[in-house]
């Protein structure tokens, strides 16, 4: 009865309205107008370009300009080595950084989450390489490891190295710098959401277990893994989705070199299609053709994820 | 037991102590080495303080006119105020009007907009923006960059103002239209100081974002070296040839292009630290 008569207040509420509803639409659209002419212009515009000239023949000169099919697919496919090496070390890259960082951050959050006094302060510290420009981080990081860097001298202090090394003579010793970089700048941003996660861990849990006699290792395996891990999944796959995305720190460090065996995809095409970057004149319907296929990869990187990580969450 | 709880607390402390020195250790010895001679950054990079600490690295760059640390100063405020500015002020109205307005497709609209955080064509879209942008006249420069941020569909923001605009009761806006408010008065009267919060929050990420940013300030401004905010004239720096004779002008920049941020994280810490968990992990 009661539920009939609120229902007749609203129909009531509504027919009142009804005549300041299609103003109210308009205002509400209003709200959105900036964004929405942005979506349109800056991101719908763009995609549907790139993936249009992806299929020509496009040098930014008219007369140059033919429609090629999937010629430029064919040609990535079959002929561009360079852009699969820099897709494999992308995939390189990522396995090591994530590899290195998310352990890392992972320990650093459980120990930060002791209720220590003063973990406030270890954990803005560790979060403040995140703050700082990568650009700048990729021209303090070059300093550093310079050949006449402070790395190089300390190391020669103590003894470790006895003449100094190139650091960006060979990939290994070039991808080393880069790493390091790279994980200092974000690891902290990994510890904040393991300390999120684990700080949403119910307390009674950890006391019913003491209760118990669990151990502090069983504790960590059998209640802190099992309960973060919908958001371990999610942390993981924001880094591994970052670290596929790098690239202007080693537009930066290395800008590719040596001889563009550390490019990553995407400071391959940036080196290679971006003004600024490449060449003055370059084939911008192939630049465009080797982004929409990185895209595609790595969305499909994104789904097999997703499929993958929720199998592992059923064993969980 | 006490006292081995009390040996592992030390411990703990040591190896966590020893693991910030590592982290500050970059900016630390940055700020040290923009207060060496450039002889002495190559000569002595091992002592960690300057043995004859100088100011020259900071009056040579303002001094320079290559490097026109405050000219690159105010490229860098305007290029960062502005987006600051209008992303707060857009985001909010969109988030608002997602949370609590209605119009026809109001929900197709979203999901577009949210489909945006998946598909990333990168830097390469930058020709399609030129195409727009000189027709607007605006062409390669900083204020055509200015225009695209301006207008670009921040979700994760618009996400998190929809959030938190769902979270305040729908009264206030019931008791505002009783009053005669129309929907975009509300906001701007009763809503709008009430997201201070999360507008401090977006700002702040705003802030960081387009202070530090990089790759499309370095493509806007390659016609128009004038126009160059300040960390693009410091990496633009290491590219030329002279690198190696800069270095001391490069450190004393980039502790320049440190400092607000840094000043911005010691006073909106929460604010950064809200912004990260929220939007990553509960968005």
């Amino acid at each position: 009865m009661k539920s009939t008569t609120i229902s007749l207040k609203n129909a009531n509420f509504i027919k009142n309205t009804k005549s300041i509803n299609q103003r109210s639409q308009l205002s509400s659209f209003l709200m959105v107008l900036p964004q929405t002419i942005g979506f349109f212009l800056f991101t719908a515009y763009p995609l549907f370009w790139a993936i249009r000239f992806a299929l020509y023949n496009y040098t930014g000169v008219v007369t140059d300009t033919y429609f090629i099919g999937l010629q430029n697919f064919v040609k990535i496919f079959t002929v561009d080595i360079k852009y699969w090496s820099a897709l494999l070390n992308t995939f390189l890259f990522a396995s090591l950084k994530t590899g290195m960082e998310i352990p890392f951050a992972l320990v650093l959050a459980v120990l930060l989450n002791q209720g220590l006094k003063g973990s406030g302060f270890y954990r803005s510290m560790f979060y403040l390489p995140n703050i700082i420009s990568i650009a700048i981080i990729g021209v303090i990081f070059s300093n550093m490891f310079g050949y006449f860097g402070v790395v190089n001298s300390i190391f020669i202090k103590y003894g470790i190295i006895s003449s100094p090394i190139d650091w960006f003579s060979t990939k290994p010793k070039a991808m080393i710098v880069l790493l390091l970089a790279s994980v200092w700048n974000s690891f902290g941003i990994n510890v904040m959401y393991f300390l999120a996660a684990l700080q949403n861990v119910p307390n009674e849990l950890y006391e019913c277990a003491k209760l118990d006699g669990a151990g502090r290792f069983t504790m960590f395996h059998k209640i802190t893994v099992p309960m973060i891990a919908p958001v371990f999944k999610i942390i993981l796959m924001l880094s591994i989705i970052g670290s596929l995305n790098t690239n202007d720190l080693i537009l930066v460090i290395t800008g590719g070199g040596p001889a563009g065996k550390t490019h990553t995809v995407l400071s391959f095409i940036v080196k290679n299609f971006v003004p600024g970057f490449a060449d003055a004149k370059v084939n911008i319907g192939y630049g465009c053709a080797t982004a929409v296929l990185t895209a595609i990869i790595f969305g499909i990187i994104t789904v097999i994820y997703n499929k993958l990580s929720s199998k592992l969450s059923d064993i969980y | 037991m006490k006292r081995e709880k009390i040996f592992l607390i030390i411990i703990l402390y040591v190896v966590l102590t020893v693991i910030v020195l590592f982290t500050l250790f970059p900016v630390f010895y940055t700020i040290s080495g923009s207060f060496k001679t450039n002889s002495e950054i190559m000569a002595h990079p091992e002592s960690i303080l300057p043995i004859k600490p100088t100011l020259n690295n900071y009056t040579t760059a303002w001094k320079s006119t290559d490097f026109n640390i405050g000219l690159l100063l105010w490229n860098s405020t305007y290029y960062t105020l502005i987006i600051v500015a209008s992303t707060i002020l857009f985001s909010s109205m969109a988030g608002y009007s997602f949370a609590r307005g209605y119009f026809k497709g109001q929900k197709l609209l979203l999901t577009l907009f949210s489909i945006t955080m998946f598909i990333n064509l990168g830097t390469i879209t930058v020709y399609p923006f030129f195409k727009i942008l000189n027709f607007l006249h605006l062409g390669k420069s900083l204020w055509g960059l200015i225009v695209v941020r301006i207008f670009s569909v921040g979700i994760v923001n618009i996400y998190l103002v929809r959030g938190y605009v769902n979270s305040l009761p729908k009264e206030l806006d019931e008791a505002a239209q009783i009053d005669g408010c129309g929907f975009i008065s509300i906001f701007f009267k009763i809503i709008a100081p009430l997201l201070l919060p999360i507008m401090a929050t977006i700002g702040i990420l705003s802030f960081q974002g387009s202070w530090n940013d990089y790759l499309m300030p370095t493509i806007f401004t390659i016609s128009n070296p004038s126009q160059r905010t300040l960390i693009v004239a410091i990496t633009a720096l290491k590219s030329t040839g002279s690198a190696a004779s800069a270095w001391n002008l490069m450190l004393a920049g980039s502790v320049i292009a440190i400092l607000p941020v840094l000043v911005a994280y010691a006073v909106g810490n929460r604010y950064f630290i809200s912004g990260l968990t929220s939007g990553a992990l509960k968005g």
